[in-house]
């Protein structure tokens, strides 16, 4: 078995890894990043339509542009980057075990980030009764067959979830010639970014239907020969007596991420149930000192731009903790939130320094009032606007709010 | 025309096992599947409990080999190379009423000479299996109960048949039989025909129509529909004993099972429906949920990564039975026919009792010299140590190529399913021989590099390999040709 020794390891070369080795190297360390394709990239490389890069780059760029970007900068460091190589295993005491075609390797790193991305939610997980027939796949699987492999899925869709990727799928879909019947959403309002809504649906008259999803899939001869939808109520059950038959001869499901935590758990790592991903403190830091956490595998972000700035902080504390330049006293303040907001990360903070924190509503709020507590005592109220579920919030605790919390502060959002 | 001593009509697990069995003798022998690859219909869609004989009714010819075939299988795991693993298995009763059901049911099982049962209550059943219901009071403990993957069993009887001569013809369901004057059948499939002097029918829930074909309308076969479902390897629970509730009438109820690759498995419903209904339903899979959640409440039922369904044959009037017998009404035909639960468990004894029908019905069965009883077992790379998994890798370094990473299959392994015999076609079948794609991503991250690989090894295109059932192509074109 081969064997290396890094300050860093980064596990997985999407734009949260990619972002993580740049920053850390950028800080003095040795740096090795793992990627199970033969490219970086990550997800990036399928999703070959615009709309990235405007926060970091000011600048629109395609998936596979903005992962160039970082590719090309990676190229210029020593990062040893590993490529068709899968990691097998993270111990605790930060040993990370891999192979590729040369056998097993194993990386000694003194600190290692996550990175390892998210999985979309599948057929089984929201168990859709019916026929097992082929032609029921994921957007993103749509998506490799369509954008990567050059094949044809399926001629008539239907999508359900409207989700940003299945919303980028029907556009897709419709310019390659195939028909979308519709977009189905269980939820009483979209999933996906506005500017999705617009300009994947409205743009190809494509219809949305909320508060409505796929009861059944009916198949044919092994193939989807049509899917059965049906309104749902306000607990979201099925009402009788509301079910149509769509034909078509595929069904595509855009109904959520999940972090890919598997490894993280193998290392000890422990999950908040909320996000499925790490609880972390304000360094990105998990419960095991020296092992952090950044990117879709942390909590599910909305823009790639997002993921790279994250994944840099996650970059920068890993290089501290490798270099033993991070102080090890435990946290001053807790972060808590009440619903509608769904989490926060981080969940604890150190440092009493202006604080980025993010968080999402888990329900459309209108003319609504972000509010910061503390033992009763309202820190901070910001001004009331519109929160929706499918844009990742980000806040800045300011140090003065810091300073007055006791022990535990609350995100609260309080609709007038 | 290709001539046969024997023809078996379907390949599921009674007919790979009794191919098996056959192929001890010098005989040329033939299995006809309807489906694209073997263990397709009922094997495929069940629990994989190898009952220990407890269970069935006293003096049936179930019982007798339930408790026969069940301990058969330790052997045959070594030598056919698959996994078998006795956890025992326990029934659970939380009342009183439940205690008479399980005073009844020890009764049983100690006729039917199961060994080692226990009626026992209290801390015991905690001790046995820590999971269980707080609530629970009594159980019936089985220890000798075990598991297996029951397609990963009939795809090992199937490639011993082929090791050892038997021709396997898939995709060939059977559309017409004659029988000449001098007593030999031919067997009409959309491939070409097929002469053979006797016909063994296990055609699952369509022997009686394979019957019928045949000229022989003696027994009509219902269809038991049951939803099963997959619970994430990470879901909250693992490596549990086998746990039933207290039965009903007209089913063992939900029970929860340790799949031997780690999964929990619930199952099954019981209603009778149309026989090629194969479709879950959501009040099955309802069921599922509470039932399993009354024998471990800690289980995560959030975590499904998969459901499914299967139908098992019942011979009207029948007493629940196998029927296992000559045809009453045309020579040289044999029926095995509804092999219901716990057909898995009963099939290596099903198939030395059909050898011995074949036998005493006086077809000349002369043992060969030379029977393989051992098959060259696939490699199972996420089981392997780090140290043979890197030799392995430096001996092939396609071993070195994860595809499938939610259950760490290698190109390695999908590449050996591929040149073995019968080779899979479909991508099911590869996953049934591999797990490629069984993982909690269910084949969204694999499933393109599977049918990469396939169409490489069988030298297709993507475009002509299907999922599993004819027709059921996962892409229909290239987008833009010239690329």
């Amino acid at each position: 078995m081969n064997e290396f020794h890094f300050d860093v390891a980064v596990i997985g070369g999407g734009p949260a890894g990619m972002g993580a080795a740049l920053k850390a190297q950028q800080n003095g360390a040795s740096v090795a990043l793992i990627e199970r394709n033969p490219r970086l990239g990550g997800i990036l490389l399928q999703c070959i339509h615009s709309g990235f890069g405007l926060k970091f780059f000011k600048e629109e760029l395609t998936g596979p542009e903005y992962a160039q970007r970082f590719a090309n900068r990676m190229e210029k460091t020593d990062v040893k980057v590993f490529l068709s190589t899968m990691v097998l295993q993270i111990t605790p005491d930060k040993k990370v075990i891999c192979m590729n075609e040369n056998g097993i390797t194993v990386i000694h790193a003194k600190a290692v980030v996550l990175a390892m991305g998210c999985r979309e939610r599948t057929r089984g997980e929201i168990k859709i009764p019916g026929d097992r027939c082929a032609g029921v796949l994921t957007a993103g699987q749509a998506q490799h067959y369509i954008n990567i492999d050059n094949f044809c899925p399926g001629h008539r869709f239907v999508i359900l979830g409207s989700g940003d990727i299945g919303l980028i799928m029907a556009r897709r879909l419709s310019l390659e010639g195939m028909k979308v019947q519709g977009v189905y959403e269980l939820m009483p309002y979209p999933n996906g970014l506005v500017r999705n809504l617009k300009n994947c649906l409205d743009d190809f008259k494509i219809p949305l239907h909320l508060s409505t999803t796929v009861t059944r899939v009916i198949g044919k001869n092994g193939r989807v020969c049509a899917v059965e939808v049906t309104k749902v109520d306000d607990h979201l059950q099925p009402v009788k007596g509301t079910s149509e038959i769509v034909p078509c001869d595929t069904l595509l499901l855009s109904v959520g991420l999940v972090p890919e935590n598997e490894l993280s758990l193998g290392a000890g790592v422990q999950l908040n149930p909320k996000t499925n991903g790490a609880v972390v403190d304000d360094r990105l830091q998990t419960n095991v000192p020296g092992i952090f956490s950044c990117g879709n595998v942390l909590h599910v972000h909305d823009l790639a731009d997002n993921v790279t700035m994250e994944a840099e902080h996650a970059g920068e504390s890993a290089a501290a903790y490798a270099k033993g330049i991070q102080s090890e006293k435990a946290a001053a303040v807790s972060v808590r939130s009440e619903e509608p907001i769904g989490y926060t990360v981080p969940s604890q903070i150190h440092s009493l320094q202006n604080t980025a924190v993010k968080f999402r509503v888990r329900r459309p709020c209108e003319h609504a009032s972000l509010t910061v507590v503390s033992e009763g005592k309202v820190l901070m109220r910001g001004k009331p606007r519109k929160y929706i579920p499918s844009v990742m919030e980000q806040m800045i605790l300011p140090s003065a709010v810091l300073q007055k919390a006791e022990g535990e502060i609350v995100l609260k959002i309080e609709s007038e | 025309m290709q001539k046969y001593d024997i023809i078996i009509i379907g390949g599921g697990i009674t007919g790979c096992a009794i191919a098996r069995e056959l192929s001890k003798y010098r005989l040329k022998i033939a299995v006809c599947e309807a489906a694209a690859d073997v263990a397709a219909g009922t094997t495929k869609a069940n629990g994989g409990i190898i009952h220990a004989g407890d269970d069935p009714v006293p003096g049936t010819l179930k019982a007798f080999l339930n408790s026969k075939g069940c301990l058969m299988y330790p052997i045959l795991s070594e030598k056919l190379g698959f996994r078998f693993r006795k956890k025992g298995s326990m029934v659970v009763g939380f009342d009183e009423h439940d205690h008479a059901v399980l005073k009844k049911l020890l009764e049983r099982g100690r006729l039917n000479g199961a060994p080692n049962l226990e009626l026992i209550q209290g801390e015991r059943i905690f001790d046995l299996e820590p999971e269980t219901n707080r609530k629970a009071k009594y159980a019936l403990y089985t220890p000798h109960t075990g598991m297996v993957d029951p397609f990963e069993v009939a795809i090992a009887f199937c490639e011993n048949a082929v090791d050892n001569g038997a021709q396997f013809y898939l995709s060939s369901p059977v559309t017409a039989i004659r029988r000449a004057e001098d007593g030999t059948f031919t067997v009409t499939t959309p491939k070409g025909e097929l002469t053979g002097n006797y016909l063994v029918n296990c055609a699952g829930v369509h022997a009686d129509d394979v019957a019928r074909l045949a000229g022989a309308d003696e027994f009509t076969i219902r269809a038991r529909h049951g939803d099963l479902l997959v619970m994430d390897k990470n879901c909250g629970i693992q490596d549990v004993m086998t746990l039933y509730p207290v039965p009903k009438p007209e089913t063992k109820g939900v029970v929860l099972m340790n799949t031997v690759s780690g999964n929990i498995l619930v199952g099954s419903t019981a209603v009778m429906m149309d026989k090629d209904d194969v479709a879950s339903y959501r009040e099955g899979i309802d069921e599922l949920l509470s039932g399993a959640n009354r024998l471990i409440e800690k289980l995560n039922t959030r975590k499904v990564i998969r459901t499914f369904a299967g139908n098992r044959a019942v011979v009207v009037d029948n007493n629940n039975d196998f029927y296992i017998r000559p045809s009453k009404k045309v020579e040289g035909l044999f029926h095995v026919a509804g092999i219901q639960s716990p057909g898995i468990a009963s099939s290596p004894a099903i198939a030395a009792y059909v050898a011995q029908m074949l036998k005493a019905y006086g077809v000349p069965m002369t043992e060969k010299e030379h029977f393989i009883d051992e098959r060259r077992p696939p490699v199972d790379f996420s089981e392997l140590s780090m140290e043979e998994r890197d030799r392995l890798i430096r001996e092939n370094p396609a071993y070195g190529r994860i595809v499938c990473r939610c259950e760490c299959v290698t190109e390695g392994e999908i590449i050996d399913a591929l040149h073995r015999n019968p080779q899979p076609t479909t991508v099911d079948a590869v996953k049934r021989r591999t797990r490629a794609g069984m993982g909690r991503c269910q084949g969204g991250f694999c499933q393109q590099k599977v049918l990469g690989i396939m169409a490489k090894e069988l030298g297709r295109s993507p475009t002509q390999i299907n999922l599993g059932r004819a027709d059921s192509q996962i892409v229909y074109s290239k987008l833009k040709e010239g690329c």
